[in-house]
């Protein structure tokens, strides 16, 4: 790892002359609201003082509608045309969702190739979070706000200036040009990394949260989390690290195409016999639940949730995952390991 | 602070549940986060002073009518527009009155998110309600709104803040005037040229992410299966492609004639804040001219669409069918 320093000016000129050799994604203010888009004119990047997006930026890798293939009378494969980008500004909840989604697509036995290229063709420089929100909790899940995982760089605003890490091969070809930080600017930076991880929340217990979830299954707690659950897909949709597909053939249009899919929705599990395996909501809560705390813990040893908290600002009912894991927590349940 | 309105819906519960009138009350209760309240299920008079109403409340609490057991004995605590998507669900046989205890309050508005917190870089803090008067901790600043430059579109253009039909009401002031069927803010909609309104209904739906929280939040939309769902035959395109978003925000609002009672919590759960209730305020606007009928608000008049005349009985639907099944 380098780290290397920039004026917020000079970043200004660079941002500029990566978007002539690049295509860049970065946070722009579209008058709704702040979301990853292709960046025509530089000046309108929001670069500082903002939290998060709302649409999650797994939908760079993992579009929420994509073509896999055209068909007319014969299949055809839909032609790799991806080009090298930079995704600028991403968030390390975020960031360390896409190493979540490489267990999920990459790391198996039939790799997902439309993720692959896509991910392979990116240089991701993420931003650290030096005012998290109150819905942000990535140092509950094992996350930072100044995570470097599947980063190439990571910034910290300091000031007038970044802090530029850098973390990778790719990332050295960006920023070879940058002078190196002087030791009075890191030590400035660790203080105010510990300064902000101090105010995050602590760490969950990950397998005593997940040996409680895991004993809850029968059990009436799920009755209780769900019974204001509406049934949408807010939560899921949102989520940075959920990465559900339904694969669809539009027949009109001659294309087969996938959706994003939640197992919110009653129709995700609902059989073609007509048996639904998980009949209502307190079923599809409790999928949600342990599919973030139980089954990737279960998998690879790592929480499913970033901590981003998307779920928790956007859920029309304010279902707080973050509340449902210490209930969960601090609850008896029978036959439970300690 | 429970205000004397929260104490009177608490004592009503309280009595309602040690009498054994009802199984549950359903109301709302203090949320996880400062700008937002939690739809809450009470079953033990122990537990009434959870019960809370306030700006914040922005679901419709009559959708949960449609998720739990029809013979449970339920008591809602209902505004104007949750009063009358109880009667039109209960003209729609989906529940029968007698299991219904409907605690009706005044209404005093929902406030709009979007219109206190300008921007996404500026979140809100807290939120301290005071009369008319709302009180607002920004992450820039203090900030002090009228009531009424904050309220939702849907409840400024709301025509009947009291509850109807119900079986006791709060007796608190609520902070509108009763008036007949007014959706005059439809006007500038109407009169622009064909190509401008689908410019802006476009502009609304593209945005549109396909997660159904419009739907769901929705007391009216309770179908087993969905036409958006439904694939042998497919109807609508299933991408966020404009064809499918259109679809979806065209039909759904269709389904609604006669029925949506304005109360705009699709609009409040939207994640991408699209504007919808235009376009059901417009159907309803044609109902009123067309048969004088509002939704919900009279219990013993049948919905245009559904008094299918002599085949009621046949069909079970209206005010007698309600109670025979």
């Amino acid at each position: 790892m380098q780290a290397k320093w920039i004026s917020k000016k000079e970043l200004k000129k660079l941002l500029t002359a990566w978007t002539k050799h690049y295509l860049v994604y970065a946070p722009i203010d579209n008058d709704h609201e702040l979301a990853f888009q292709m960046v025509k004119e530089p000046a309108r990047i929001v670069v500082d003082g903002y939290s998060n997006t709302r649409y999650p930026a797994k939908s760079l890798f993992l579009p929420q509608s994509e073509v896999l293939m055209k068909y007319d009378g014969i299949l055809h494969s839909v032609e790799n045309t991806e080009k090298e980008k930079i995704l600028f500004g991403i968030r390390p909840c975020d960031a360390h969702a896409m190493q979540l989604l490489e267990h999920a697509l990459v790391d198996v036995e039939n790799p997902d190739l439309y993720w692959k290229q896509k991910r392979e063709s990116a240089i991701v420089i993420s931003k650290a979070c030096i005012a998290p929100e109150e819905t942000c909790f990535c140092t509950a899940v094992g996350g930072s706000p100044f995570n470097t995982a599947d980063s190439d760089v990571l910034l910290v605003e300091m000031g007038e200036d970044y802090c530029v890490y850098v973390l990778t091969e790719k990332g050295i070809s960006l920023c070879k040009e940058l002078p190196d930080a002087e030791d009075t600017q890191l030590q400035a930076v660790k203080k105010l990394t510990k300064k902000v991880v101090g105010r995050m929340p602590v760490l969950l217990p990950k397998q005593e949260l997940h040996n409680a979830l895991m004993a809850s299954f029968e059990t009436e707690f799920w009755k209780d989390v769900s019974q204001s659950c509406l049934g949408c897909g807010v939560c899921t949709f949102l989520c940075p690290s959920c990465f559900c597909f339904d694969i669809v053939d539009e027949t009109v249009r001659k294309e087969r195409v996938r959706n994003w899919d939640t197992c919110m929705f009653r129709t995700y599990s609902l059989e073609a016999s007509g048996h639904n395996p998980r009949p209502t909501k307190v079923e599809r809560t409790r999928q949600r639940i342990m599919h973030k705390f139980a089954y990737w813990v279960d998998l690879i040893d790592e929480i499913g949730c970033t901590g981003c908290g998307r779920c928790v600002k956007y859920c029309p009912v304010n279902i707080d995952i973050r509340e449902i894991a210490e209930k969960a927590l601090h609850r008896e349940f029978e036959g439970m390991k300690k | 602070m429970p205000t004397t309105r929260d104490q009177k819906i608490q004592a009503e519960a309280k009595r309602l549940l040690q009498e054994g009138v009802v199984d549950v009350v359903i109301g709302f209760t203090k949320g996880t986060l400062p700008y937002k309240m939690q739809p809450c299920f009470i079953q033990h008079a122990e537990d009434v002073e959870q019960l809370e109403l306030n700006g914040l409340c922005s679901n419709n609490l009559a959708v949960y009518l449609n998720h739990r057991p029809k013979d449970e004995r339920t008591a809602i605590v209902v505004r104007g527009c949750e009063s009358r998507a109880v009667q039109t669900l209960v003209l729609e046989n989906r529940h029968a009155r007698e299991n219904l205890y409907l605690i009706g309050v005044p209404c005093i508005g929902i406030l709009d998110l979007q219109k206190i917190q300008q921007h996404e870089q500026d979140p809100v803090l807290a939120i301290q309600e005071e009369g008319d008067q709302v009180h607002v901790t920004l992450k820039s600043g203090e900030k002090t709104f009228q009531r009424s430059e904050i309220l939702h579109n849907a409840c400024l253009h709301c025509n009947h803040p009291l509850p109807v039909n119900a079986d006791m009401i709060i007796d608190e002031a609520g902070l509108f005037e009763e008036r007949t069927f007014d959706k005059s803010y439809l006007e500038s909609f109407r009169s622009l040229s064909l190509k401008e309104r689908y410019q802006e209904f476009t502009k609304e739906a593209e945005r549109c992410i396909r997660c159904y929280a419009c739907r769901e939040a929705c007391p009216m939309c309770y179908c087993e299966e969905c036409f958006v769902n439904h694939s042998r035959p497919q109807w609508v395109d299933s991408t966020i492609d404009p064809a499918g978003q259109q679809a979806w925000h065209i039909i759904r609002a269709f389904h609604q004639t006669g029925r949506c009672v304005s109360c705009g919590a699709c609009e409040r759960a939207c994640p991408m804040n699209i504007k919808m209730t235009y376009l059901t305020d417009l159907l309803n606007q044609d109902m009123f001219k067309e048969y004088d009928f509002e939704p919900g608000l009279d219990p013993a008049l049948m919905p245009p669409f559904l008094a299918l005349g002599e085949d009621n009985e046949k069909f079970g639907v209206g005010p007698e069918g309600s109670h025979a099944g």
